[in-house]
């Protein structure tokens, strides 16, 4: 969404690099996925990695784009069923 | 000890590519994202960290400072590691082995757990670097050290945290002084969010951008299980497996002493241990696979909870390099391992190390251990951390009133029971 252009440029409004390993379940594998998201979104994106077997897809991914718009393909992704992950994959320790 | 700035480190280097990077505060590869990891100069260290030399030093994990990563001496937990190897004859007999032996780190200072090692290395780390403020995300042990040990060292701590945590884990982090931040949300929401904390403050995130000297931390267990050993590496080694970080460190600790000859190369095999209700990496290993599926976690071993293991792919690589096997055991059988362990020796472990035992027996009794082989378990946390898991479990106390008479007929009816 874009700010009122009196107001100070927030978090959302910065662009931001997000680097992210997605896994895709064996059912969408062969879905363009990352295409969708570039049209759905205002987001660049860039593979930086991609290993494919039957079981898994892994595709190492960099995302550039407002926080908003960041966060929303994100949201999109999870909801069609890819896990999405920081570069770090698990930040929370035991 | 002649010692250029950045001690015996040479780089750190990616684990996929190679490429080298500044022994900064930095993590992933930018090239294709791996992970970065402390590189060494080892034909240094072997002129300095001879056996004596060692036997030289305190009882502590930085008797082998060499291997560990920092520039000068360690200022964070002086008195971390160095845990008792226990001989553990009277579970050895009611698991079926030969010679079993307990690396006992419920005792680890001051934390009682592992994570003491590998904080107690960030936290120097971080001091060396510059950083006034150390952060973690974590969803208990680490949480615990973190605050503790930054107190010690005069650090400010952020401490972020599910809100869903139990209260008690809470206060074992606040009373230490720390900021504790509870986030609402689902585990993978909180994940991302604590990472991008991480990058965006310019803190010490002990297992974001600190993980590649973090993580080195937990090679000082490889290192005293060889020295207690009387310096030999166990023909098995049987490790909890979260992340899948420490089995991977295990092995790094064991080969670095073979390459530093302190230690004569032999056969060996490391093998990992899971709860069934978080089994990503275990079910890999078990179906012969390389890579694993991430999985929701439903155990009571939260220390063990982790659903897409940072360090699994290469867990499963040290599985079959050493002939390691892994597997995974249900809640009632955490129970069962917890219990036995502290009935057979007095050792009261949390539910990651009920995991340990209970997974142990299941790979004797499978004969992937065999029954006559030596193994040691590492057993990772205290049990006074998770009593909520074996609260109703561990039998029940018996009531009697202020009389003698009373408890004579009491041990009489029990003694009937039992004839």
């Amino acid at each position: 969404m874009p700010a009122k252009k009196t107001s100070k440029p927030t978090s959302q409004d910065t662009v931001q690099q997000t680097r992210l390993w997605l896994m895709y379940p064996p059912k969408l594998i062969k879905k363009p996925l990352i295409w969708e998201l570039g049209h759905k979104f205002k987001v660049v994106t860039n593979i930086r990695q991609a290993s494919v077997t039957d079981e898994i897809g892994i595709v190492c991914l960099e995302l550039d784009g407002k926080r908003e718009a960041v966060k929303a393909a994100i949201k999109w992704l999870t909801k069609t069923g890819v896990s999405v992950e920081p570069v770090e994959i698990s930040v929370i320790a035991s | 000890m002649s010692e250029k700035h950045e001690g015996f480190m040479k780089a750190l280097k990616c684990r996929e590519c190679g490429r080298e990077y500044p022994l900064a505060a930095t993590h992933v590869c930018e090239f294709d994202f791996g992970p970065l990891e402390v590189a060494y100069d080892y034909d240094r260290i072997k002129k300095s960290m001879t056996k004596a030399a060692i036997h030289s030093r305190a009882q502590s994990m930085w008797r082998y400072r060499e291997l560990l990563p920092v520039a000068n001496d360690p200022t964070v937990g002086l008195q971390v590691g160095f845990t008792p190897l226990v001989k553990a004859d009277r579970l050895a007999k009611k698991l079926g082995i030969r010679e079993l032996w307990i690396k006992n780190d419920t005792v680890n200072y001051p934390t009682l757990s592992f994570k003491d090692r590998v904080v107690s290395v960030a936290l120097s780390r971080a001091l060396e670097l510059g950083f006034e403020t150390v952060a973690c995300a974590s969803t208990g042990n680490l949480a615990n050290s973190v605050a503790a040990n930054a107190a010690s060292a005069g650090l400010k701590a952020y401490v972020f945290i599910p809100s869903d945590l139990e209260q008690g884990k809470i206060v074992n982090s606040l009373v230490y002084g720390a900021n504790v931040i509870t986030i609402k949300g689902h585990y993978d929401e909180v994940n991302r969010l604590c990472a991008e904390i991480a990058g965006k403050f310019g803190w010490a995130f002990v297992n974001v951008n600190m993980r590649p000297y973090y993580s080195e931390g937990s090679k000082s267990m490889a290192y005293e299980i060889i020295e207690q050993s009387g310096w030999r590496i166990p023909q098995h080694t049987v490790v909890p497996m979260a992340s899948g970080s420490l089995l991977t460190k295990i092995q790094k600790g064991y080969q670095e002493f073979v390459k530093l000859g302190l230690v004569a190369e032999a056969e060996y095999s490391i093998h990992g241990a899971q709860a069934t209700g978080c089994s990503p990496i275990s079910v890999a290993q078990k179906a012969g696979l390389d890579f694993f599926k991430p999985v929701k976690p439903n155990t009571i071993a939260k220390s063990l909870a982790i659903g897409t293991p940072a360090d699994g792919f290469y867990a499963l690589r040290v599985m079959k390099e050493t002939g390691g096997a892994a597997d995974d055991v249900t809640d009632d059988e955490i129970r069962e391992g917890i219990r036995l362990l502290a009935e057979c020796e007095g050792i009261f472990a949390e539910t990651a190390g009920g995991v340990t035992v209970g997974v142990a027996k299941k790979l004797i009794a499978s004969g992937k251990i065999p029954a006559n082989d030596s193994a040691v378990l590492c057993i990772t946390g205290n049990g006074l951390k998770t009593l909520d898991a074996v609260v109703g479990h561990v039998g029940k106390t018996r009531e009697i009133k202020p009389s003698l008479r009373e408890f004579e007929a009491m041990l009489a009816s029990e003694e009937k029971v039992n004839a």
